[in-house]
């Protein structure tokens, strides 16, 4: 399978990691033999149709930041060139989420998809802004669309939910899908200490980013039960239409109140045809939503199984791999392989 | 029940209540309507776990000498916890209790309150009982009206309204 990486940053080296450590298990064990065809970032891009050397790739981008000071590389804004220019199976698009236009994602899926070219995205902005054009126009180019790390991480809430659970109809998805809050949470309720300072705290490690607001006022989180919504619910709904409430409210004293009636505080997103809402809910405690740390965690309600909860690692290359991994084998499957 | 006006009385006739793991939500003394032969109409409401226990109360209310004279039941009722914050105090919680317990079949049946340091916000956690699902659903969303008035961040379980 000749592949296409728009995107050589967390998500793009992770991805090579692992298409690396998992050459012989690929070819072994599913009969997939990937080939990097081409790696884009904002700043160049390298061509190999033969395949590149993701070994030698990655110690460039780790040591000089980019790909565009790869051997052989070409500088400027090539993505859209690479796309339409050269041949490939499945196009990953990995690039930094825009929530507002979906750009540069949405142009870069749309015309991958026009190319006729498999996509595999983590990338939030262009499924949030517009989901159902996205759908309809991989089933008119006849090409398969997965975004299973779009949401969770590494958890396969989308797969599971699609495939496995296809006999079910979904009443209603509920999930802890932002490890930043979920960490702030965890810290104020294990150390009663206030927000701001378990914020600075997740700064220092990393885990928070500078401007943390998508995450502390639940825009991110509106942003994952929009596309659960949409894409397993079968609504068109946009950020607009979710009601949100942050946690910058929460204080230790209302999370001790919670947990003397056996129940913690959880930034909840919840799903059901009609109604998509995203706030600081009341969990019990040892509820499958109540997971500690920067865990992340989804429950659907089912007609038939009734409740099916997953817990995972909501984020991180390695652990996000997972989940790119997973589609691009899961096309390779759909098509024969 | 009616009690007689002595000390004390009060107290014989909630312990076997307590006792046999009932919770006590409201007691109303009414001293002004005393019965001709000098006692006392009390109106007690209280939650228990089933109807056997039940029946050990009103054994044990009969062997203390209380006489039950009306006895009200209401099976299931529904308990729901809502955590709300911000300035619960200067918002009047009084107010908002009062507003919830004059929907019919709703009391507020708990309330813990921890304050903030002073000018931050107040966090208060309340048990809402009512006598159905129904009934719990509009007390919700009439807390959940309030809650906006008065600026406050409700916090519900999940699943609940
Ligand atoms: N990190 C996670 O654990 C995780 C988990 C789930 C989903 N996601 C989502 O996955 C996406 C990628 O995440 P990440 O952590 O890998 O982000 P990242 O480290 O910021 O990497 C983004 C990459 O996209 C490149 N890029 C930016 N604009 C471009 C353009 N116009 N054309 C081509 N390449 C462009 C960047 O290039 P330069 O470096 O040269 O600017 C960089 O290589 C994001 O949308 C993120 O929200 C991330």
């Amino acid at each position: 399978m000749r592949i296409v990486l728009i995107g050589f940053g967390n998500l793009g080296r992770g991805l090579s990691r692992a298409l690396v450590q998992k050459a012989g298990f690929l070819r072994r064990d599913h009969g997939l033999i990937p080939r990097v065809v081409a790696a884009v970032d904002e700043f160049g891009a390298v061509v190999d149709e033969k395949g590149l050397n993701l070994a030698g790739l990655l110690k460039t981008a780790e040591g000089k930041g980019t790909v565009a000071l790869h051997r052989g590389a070409k500088r400027g804004r090539l993505a859209l060139q690479v796309i339409e220019g050269i041949e490939a199976d499945v196009v990953y698009e990995l690039t930094p989420t825009n929530i507002e236009t979906g750009e540069p994602g949405l142009t870069h899926i749309k015309r991958a998809m026009q190319a006729g070219r498999h996509v595999i995205t983590s990338n939030k902005g262009p499924l949030v802004v517009a989901f159902r054009e996205l759908d309809s126009l991989a089933k008119r180019c006849g090409v398969e669309f997965r975004y299973s790390a779009s949401v969770g991480g590494a958890i396969p809430a989308v797969g599971l939910a699609k495939k496995l659970l296809a006999g079910n109809k979904i009443r209603e998805i509920r999930g802890v899908l932002n490890g930043t809050t979920n960490y702030i949470l965890t810290r104020m309720s294990t150390e009663g200490a206030p927000f701001e300072i378990v914020l600075r705290e997740a700064q220092e490690l990393g885990i928070a980013e500078k401007d943390p607001t998508l995450d502390i006022e639940g825009i991110d989180t509106a942003c994952k039960i929009t596309i659960l919504a949409n894409s397993l619910l079968g609504t068109n709904a946009g950020l607009k239409d979710v009601k949100v409430a942050g946690i910058a409210r929460v204080r230790p004293e209302a999370i001790r109140l919670a947990q003397e009636a056996g129940q913690t505080i959880k930034l909840v997103g919840t799903a059901k045809r009609g109604s998509l809402e995203v706030g600081p809910k009341l969990v019990p405690l040892g509820h499958p939503l109540a997971v500690g740390g920067t865990l992340n965690a989804v429950t659907f309600e089912l007609d038939l199984a009734r409740e099916i909860s997953i817990t995972g690692f909501g984020a991180g290359p390695r652990e996000t791999s997972s989940s790119l991994l997973g589609d691009l084998i899961d096309i390779h499957r759909t098509l024969g392989g | 029940m009616e009690l007689e006006d002595v000390p004390g009385e009060l107290l014989k006739a909630l312990e076997p209540i307590s006792r046999f793991g009932g919770n006590i939500q409201s007691i109303m003394h009414q001293r002004e309507r005393k019965t001709p032969l000098g006692r006392v109409p009390v109106m007690l409401i209280f939650e228990i776990g089933d109807r056997a226990r039940l029946n050990r109360v009103l054994a044990a209310l009969r062997a203390r000498g209380v006489r039950v004279t009306q006895l009200g039941e209401r099976e299931g009722a529904v308990r729901v916890t809502a955590l709300l914050i911000g300035h619960i105090i200067h918002t009047d919680i009084r107010d908002t209790i009062d507003r919830l317990n004059a929907l019919r079949g709703v009391r507020v049946s708990d309330l813990s309150l921890a304050m903030g340091e002073p000018g931050q916000e107040s966090a208060a956690r309340m048990t809402i009982t009512a006598d159905d699902e129904r009934r719990v659903n509009s007390a919700i969303s009439n807390l959940q009206r309030i809650a906006s008035r008065k600026k406050l961040l409700m916090i519900t379980s999940i699943g609940a309204g």
